[in-house]
């Protein structure tokens, strides 16, 4: 029975945090799927790779160290898509398969087996200790409460951005501060889904609520409850199977995507 | 007051002018039309002039205030020629209209009292209540066309760009445009520039008009500039001037 094992301290803080990520990663991936900036959020996600690598070898806080590389990653990003004619998609390759380099590079140079890189690489949401969840807690409360407080300029730049620079938005900046979000996301979210995994459940849920809703409203709403079931659901099953945790929470989230394909087209 | 006052202003793209020395003023609460061939710079000189598109060298003032600072001492409406947006994306009309609504930092999905019932009086100046709650993207052009003319005047603006606005737009709903273009003007005192390739548009609703072709060939009241001449130098030797029949709405 699950209620057995949700007796275990550490599968309490495994559930809570499936469900704090389930919201948060959806309601952000909401502005990257609208934004059309997924292959974006991979590349942040690969540099925290990096940053990770480089926190080891530097014997630094791998979550701060893989925050501050996934920063300077996007600031990259945003610098040569303004300073040259290459494609956006381009300059994200670049820097993408640049961080990914880097970060195999330095964790050559580490000595011995180094389990706590590899519990980012792959997520570990049983090792999520009191701490971890609490700072889980506070970024996702900062987070939403940030992006809905700003959603305005936010969704206004996504629909067009020359509209939204004659309102006297300023779109760049708001740019920098949503390349800013997806970094603290996707750095909170590497322990529990894990490197590889983390840019799945910021676009899924998302992608499979824009299956089905035709307003903001329902868009932000549907792509959380995906989440949440993901969450409840990845974590139940990953419980009862003994797989890892993040990737069935992952392949749920697909589930639910399919199944929001089965909506009758109108018309 | 000068609305706008646009002086010298050149417009290059790789080292070639499309646009080169336009210097024109609008007075407030006046209407002014832009004429011009295709091609004749029209839609570059409003991103320009509104600050979507480098201009060197030229200066553009909108009621005294620098293009950079204008949106914070001037509410600016624009429509342009075409929207480009998904048309999947997934948000209703009343949703688009409430992202100009002020305050621009607040919670959208939560409304407040009287937002609602403003944007449903939008929706009904320019004939679209039945709109709001449809998705943006399953508009057709001439209903895309009166949402984005809502969206335009949410803010109550003190001057409004309009880059064709009724091209793709039935007979009867480009005279309800006009119409409703015209009487914002007169009740709200709205500034209104306005490109447009119907000269009888322009004779109806324009104080003044600027002919453009790259250079800017004359500006004046529409029937004093608007010869035959001039029109044959801005359109080319088979146009001249026909006056419709039809007269200004009251």
């Amino acid at each position: 029975m699950i209620t057995e094992y949700l007796t275990y301290p550490f599968i309490q803080r495994a559930f809570i945090a499936s469900l704090i990520v389930g919201i948060l990663c959806p309601f952000v991936g909401n502005f990257v799927v609208l934004r059309r900036m997924s292959f974006f959020s991979d590349a942040i996600s690969h540099s925290a790779f990096a940053g990770i690598a480089v926190g080891a070898l530097l014997g630094m806080d791998l979550s701060l160290s893989s925050l501050v590389v996934s920063l300077l990653v996007s600031l990259l990003i945003a610098f040569l898509s303004e300073k040259t004619t290459l494609s956006h998609d381009t300059v994200i390759g670049i820097a993408f398969s640049g961080a990914i380099a880097s970060g195999m590079l330095v964790l050559g140079m580490l000595k011995g087996y180094r389990a706590d890189v590899f519990t980012f690489l792959f997520g570990d949401i049983l090792a999520i200790t009191d701490t971890d969840l609490l700072l889980l807690l506070i970024i996702s409360v900062l987070s939403v409460a940030f992006l809905l407080f700003f959603s305005k300029p936010f969704l206004q730049i996504s629909f067009n951005s020359d509209l939204a620079r004659v309102e006297g938005i300023n779109v760049r900046l708001f740019e920098y501060l949503l390349f800013f979000i997806i970094a603290v996301v996707v750095t909170v979210s590497l322990k529990i889904i894990g490197i590889i995994l983390v840019t799945s459940l910021l676009i899924v849920p998302a992608a499979a609520a824009r299956n089905l809703a035709s307003s903001m409203k329902r868009l932000f709403s549907l792509s959380c409850v995906f989440g949440l079931v993901s969450g409840i659901l990845g974590m139940t099953a990953s419980v009862y199977l003994n797989t890892a945790s993040g990737p069935t929470i992952v392949l749920v989230s697909i589930g639910i995507f399919f199944l929001t394909m089965l909506k009758p087209s109108a018309g | 007051m000068k609305a706008l006052i646009v002086e010298n202003l050149c417009v290059k793209a790789d080292s070639r002018h499309l646009i080169e020395n336009i210097t024109f003023t609008v007075e407030e609460g006046s209407t002014i039309a832009i004429i011009g061939p295709n091609g004749a710079g029209k839609t570059t000189l409003i991103k320009a002039v509104l600050g979507l598109i480098p201009y060197s060298p030229g200066s553009v003032l909108f009621f005294g205030h620098p293009v950079k600072h204008a949106n914070s001492h001037v509410r600016v409406g624009y429509v342009p020629q075409k929207l480009e947006f998904d048309r999947t994306f997934p948000l209703t009309v009343s949703e688009l209209l409430g992202f100009t609504v002020p305050p621009l930092f607040s919670f959208p999905f939560f409304k407040r009292k009287g937002e609602k019932r403003h944007i449903i009086d939008l929706l009904e100046i320019v004939g679209a209540h039945e709109l709001a709650d449809r998705a943006v993207g399953s508009l057709s052009g001439g209903e895309l066309q009166r949402v984005m003319i809502a969206k335009a005047i949410v803010n109550d603006p003190k001057i409004l760009f309009l880059d064709e606005p009724a091209s793709g737009v039935d007979i009867e709903g480009q005279e309800r445009f006009y119409d409703l273009v015209k009487r914002l003007n007169k009740e709200k005192g709205l500034t209104v520039v306005l490109i447009s390739h119907d000269l009888n548009v322009v004779y109806r609703f324009a104080d003044n008009v600027l002919c453009l072709n790259r250079r800017l060939v004359c500006t004046g009241r529409p029937a004093e500039t608007l010869t035959d001449e001039v029109i044959k130098t801005v359109y080319g030797e088979m146009m001249g001037a026909y006056i419709h029949s039809c007269h200004e709405h009251d």
